[in-house]
């Protein structure tokens, strides 16, 4: 139980694209370049960081969300794996990123898969051309697919059948009746262990989704703008376009309140997670920005409820809530673990009673205003490497395609009101929109 | 004590070097000011950890430096601290260690005052407030019985070889403590170990980035209000090493079984052979790196885990992070292998996967000291410290947290993160060869494994038979000659060196 640092999230403000765009009204200290190719690439380059490095960050807006067909959960990050297997060209991928001593990873979630790389600055071009290539020219034989599932059920062994990986999974079944939100990003594992059958899925899946309209670029650190966008022009304009989006699921309206208690194979307290349909992702609808706001202020952790739950009466161990919103409608989620067994009702009532209050009173004023300042210095406080100035784009990039929403959204959450986070609570903290999942332990065995 | 000036690796690799004027040069500081950054880092050292805590009360240091971390002060109560923190979304933490102590926190300069009093007030004002003592305490029980026992099996292991490989010193426990002796920690101990250690000549205040000026003489003499305080060093842990090998087994139900291994190692930084070993390592088991010996064997050419990797200094809650630990600092360490949880990935049966990586490994060890590095090799692990290295002091936390660790070290100079690439760039193939028979070994070894049926894993490694595996795909022909003297690679286990016990045992007293 080492503690870290509260985590900060970053959002980041930019100024609106244009060739060379200096920093304006906005908070966002940088500049950057948008490059447009005519095959649909797009690369945003921004200057951030130490001198001498970069973070070359690859965004596929492809995820777990678009694993439509049966079976085929847990595909997208699989295909991750598969994506360091090498190409005709550099079969070593490897060998080549650790010679430059590169920090390199990818990772996988609801709506994206990411790739990146941090190095020095030298290795640029370099970079440009391994990650061009086996973005546009992936190989790998069957027997390395088949071995590299392996290394997945691995994964899934180690994550999935942790509590709250175990948990996860099975609010996603009990809340989604047909959107892909139902499964989880690492899959069923049913599905993880037919992985090995999949290599001709694996080729389309491929051809689908890692074309150059459907990823975007993100290089932060320190270069030259106009060399730069010469090689972006050299390594990625051959790219043939042909995205298919995938045919996602519409859930169909909740209409009645859903609940399940699950058994966890292990040793845990009580964990209670309750979780209402929200909206999705957007950076200009002041309702949805308002419902962001409303997690905070009703289950965050300067909210009454935390400090009577985890601080004051300590009934819970902890209290966290994530109305992090996803490209699709998603689930907002408040999640407790409660400290007696017998005080699961008790905690979930009062959980019920924040949701009353929130839909019939106005927020403190000195509340909302501190937590917009906790977001706005959340996001300045992310802005320390080339690595975390990239990354502060994520969520902008995969849910719009771009950065610029990044301002629009900043202009939102200043305009939100105690009204509008009144309103958002009244639309979707409601009984008839909410899956109340308890996770409790299995009985003992022998 | 300690002044650094600004050396970002980053501006090492690009060839620049800044070096702002020196301003502080105050007593019991580490300093590395970096004008033109907008955050202040705060790290500051309690030369005290779990090593410190009394026969009985394991777990004191580590609840004490929560309590101070999550509680009141005499100023304000906690949720007032926590709601006082939020608008400038910051917070303070901490670190407690075998051997040291640490609260670090970061803030945006536009809030530096704000938080400083409340940070400053965290530490020497703290309120001990019974309510949050109950708190921390049922947090701490709830880990130690349910999220370590139940949680993360790979973390565990490494856990247990530790409290294995040190069973007899100050190292022994874990920094958390046994369910037991949390149990009787009360308010009463917290205050009396507070008092005894946290005393002015036992504290270091480490500050980095874009502080004011005067800030570093301001903070140290709040420091220097508490008393002073006579305390005796604790005697240096030294991990026997074992007389062949030495085998734990957890009995869990479970899936999938994690390894490690390990013996004592006499290497520390600053020690001569390190960069060498550090050069070794790498190449043997770069941690989370994809290209290394251990990781290409198992993970990448047979598919049989998530990962395998190896280290000269302990790494805990690798799973969480690519970058080296902070202010892990330990006058011993273990040499460890870890392979991430072996599952059946084919048809076949788990405890022989198991003792197949697990023998992987060894093999694998066995070479690297038998045969040593070719220059081949040498050269490209060393090409590949020499770059990635540049990202262990990736912020200005990082940074300040490095040279507090060379304060514990006794590091002078630029210190350990500026010292890298010239220690790199010095070594001799030859040179690293020989440290590594200086410094592994392959007969004597802790092992320690998570498993479902540890009666039968007892047997099958008594037994001493050869463990092949099976694929779900073709292999290549001298993948399956390799693979034949992998399964018969010899481990000759006594019965009496095997111990089991059950999971829910594990660090109960």
């Amino acid at each position: 139980m080492r503690r870290f640092l509260p985590a900060v999230f970053l959002l980041l403000i930019a100024a609106p694209a244009a060739l060379v765009t200096q920093q304006s009204e906005g908070i966002f200290p940088f500049d950057y370049r948008l490059i447009r190719l005519d095959n649909g690439f797009t690369a945003y380059l921004i200057k951030a960081g130490a001198p001498g490095q970069i973070a070359y960050v690859s965004m596929v807006r492809t995820g777990s969300r678009d694993e439509v067909e049966e079976g085929k959960s847990g595909f997208a990050h699989f295909f991750e794996h598969m994506m360091f297997r090498g190409t005709d060209k550099y079969p070593n991928y490897d060998e080549i990123t650790s010679r430059m001593g590169a920090a390199r990873n990818a990772f996988t979630s609801n709506d994206m898969t990411v790739y990146y790389l941090v190095a020095s600055n030298e290795y640029l071009e370099q970079i440009m051309d391994l990650e061009s290539d086996r973005f546009m020219n992936l190989q790998y034989a069957e027997p390395d697919f088949r071995t590299e599932a392996g290394a997945v059920l691995g994964e899934y062994q180690q994550s999935a059948t942790t509590p709250f990986g175990f948990l996860n999974e099975k609010v996603r079944e009990t809340a989604f009746d047909r959107h892909t939100y139902r499964h989880t990003t690492i899959g069923f594992e049913a599905d993880v262990r037919a992985m090995p059958d999949g290599y001709q899925y694996s080729k389309g899946f491929h051809r689908r989704f890692y074309r150059p309209e459907n990823i975007v670029l993100v290089l932060a650190g320190d270069f030259d703008y106009d060399e730069t966008e010469r090689l972006i022009r050299q390594y990625y304009s051959d790219w043939e376009p042909g995205y298919v989006p995938s045919e996602i699921p519409v859930e169909p309206e909740q209409t009645a309140p859903r609940r399940r208690t699950v058994e966890y194979p292990g040793r845990t307290l009580p964990v209670l997670s309750v979780n209402y349909k929200g909206p999705g992702w957007s950076a200009a609808d002041r309702s949805a920005v308002a419902t962001q706001v409303l997690g905070r202020v009703a289950f965050g952790s300067n909210s009454d409820l935390y400090k009577r739950l985890v601080i004051q009466d300590r009934k819970v161990q902890f209290l966290s809530a994530d109305f992090g919103l996803s490209r699709d409608a998603g689930l907002l989620s408040i999640t407790t673990m409660v400290i007696n067994p017998d005080e699961v009702e008790l905690v979930e009532e009062e959980i019920r009673r924040t949701a009353t209050r929130f839909r019939e009173e106005l927020v403190d004023g000195q509340l909302l205003a501190d937590t917009k300042s906790n977001i706005r210095y959340g996001f300045l406080m992310g802005l320390e490497t080339a690595q975390s100035v990239a990354f502060g784009m994520i969520g902008y990039v995969i849910n719009t395609g771009g950065i610029e929403a990044v301002n629009e959204y900043y202009r939102t959450l200043e305009s939100v009101t105690a009204e509008d986070i009144r309103e958002a609570a009244r639309r979707y903290l409601l009984d008839n929109n909410k899956t109340t999942v308890t996770m409790v332990q299995a009985r003992e065995r022998s | 004590m300690t002044k650094r000036t600004l050396l970002p690796a980053a501006l090492l690799a690009a060839g620049v070097l800044v070096l702002p004027p020196r301003s502080d040069n105050v007593a019991g500081t580490v300093t590395l000011h970096e004008p033109a950054s907008p955050f202040i880092a705060f790290d500051v050292w309690v030369k005290v950890g779990s090593q410190n805590d009394p026969e009985g009360k394991e777990g004191l240091a580590a609840l004490t430096a929560n309590l101070l971390s999550e509680g009141a002060t005499t100023e304000d109560s906690y949720d007032d601290i926590l709601a006082k923190l939020y608008p400038m979304a910051a917070g303070y933490g901490y670190n407690v260690d075998k051997e040291m102590t640490v609260f670090r926190g970061r803030v945006h300069r536009n809030n530096l005052e704000a938080y400083y009093t409340l940070f400053r007030n965290a530490l020497l004002s703290p309120a001990f407030s019974e309510g949050d003592f109950e708190r921390v305490k049922a947090q701490t029980l709830n880990f130690l019985e349910r999220s370590r026992r139940y949680g993360r099996d790979e973390e565990l292991t490494k856990e247990l070889l530790y409290s294995l490989a040190y069973r007899g010193t100050p190292y022994e426990h874990p920094e958390e403590g046994y369910v037991q002796s949390v149990r009787s920690i009360t308010l009463d101990d917290v205050k009396e170990f507070y008092d005894r250690f946290y005393a002015r000549n036992n504290i270091v205040v480490g500050l980095g980035g874009g502080y004011p000026e005067g800030f570093v003489a301001r903070v140290r003499g709040d420091f220097d209000a508490l008393p002073e305080r006579a305390i005796a060093p604790v005697p240096k842990s030294v991990a026997a090493m074992p007389d062949g090998i030495n085998v734990l087994i957890v009995e869990k139900q479970t899936d999938a079984t994690p390894i490690s291994l390990g013996f004592p190692i006499t290497l520390v930084r600053g020690h001569g052979d390190f960069f060498a070993m550090m050069t070794a390592n790498s190449w043997f088991g770069e941690h989370r790196n994809s290209f290394s010996r251990l990781y290409q064997v198992i993970r990448e050419t047979r598919g049989m885990n998530y990962g395998d990797y190896s280290y000269i200094e302990a790494f805990p809650l690798g799973y969480t992070t690519q970058q080296p630990p902070i202010n892990i600092g330990r006058r011993h360490h273990l040499f460890e292998i870890w392979i991430r949880p072996i599952s059946l990935t084919a048809s076949g049966n788990l405890h022989e996967r198991t003792l197949f990586a697990t023998r992987a490994a060894w093999r694998e060890l066995k070479m690297l000291i038998d045969n040593g590095m070719s220059e081949e090799t040498f050269e490209a692990a060393r090409q590949f410290l020499r770059n990635f290295s540049l990202n262990y002091g990736s912020t200005v936390s990082r940074r300040l947290a490095y040279a507090i660790d060379d304060a514990f070290y006794g590091l002078g100079g630029e210190g350990f993160l500026a010292s890298i690439r010239p220690g790199l760039e010095a070594l001799s193939l030859g040179q690293v060869n020989a440290a590594i028979r200086r410094h592994l070994q392959y007969d004597n070894m802790y092992v320690v494994m998570i498993t479902a049926d540890a009666a039968q894993m007892k047997r099958k490694l008594i037994e001493g038979v050869p463990t092949p595996i099976t694929y779900a795909g073709e292999q290549p022909a001298e993948l399956l000659a390799e693979d034949e003297l992998i399964a018969s690679f010899p481990i000759q286990v006594d019965e009496d060196a095997i111990t089991i016990i059950g999971i829910d045992e594990v660090f109960e007293r």
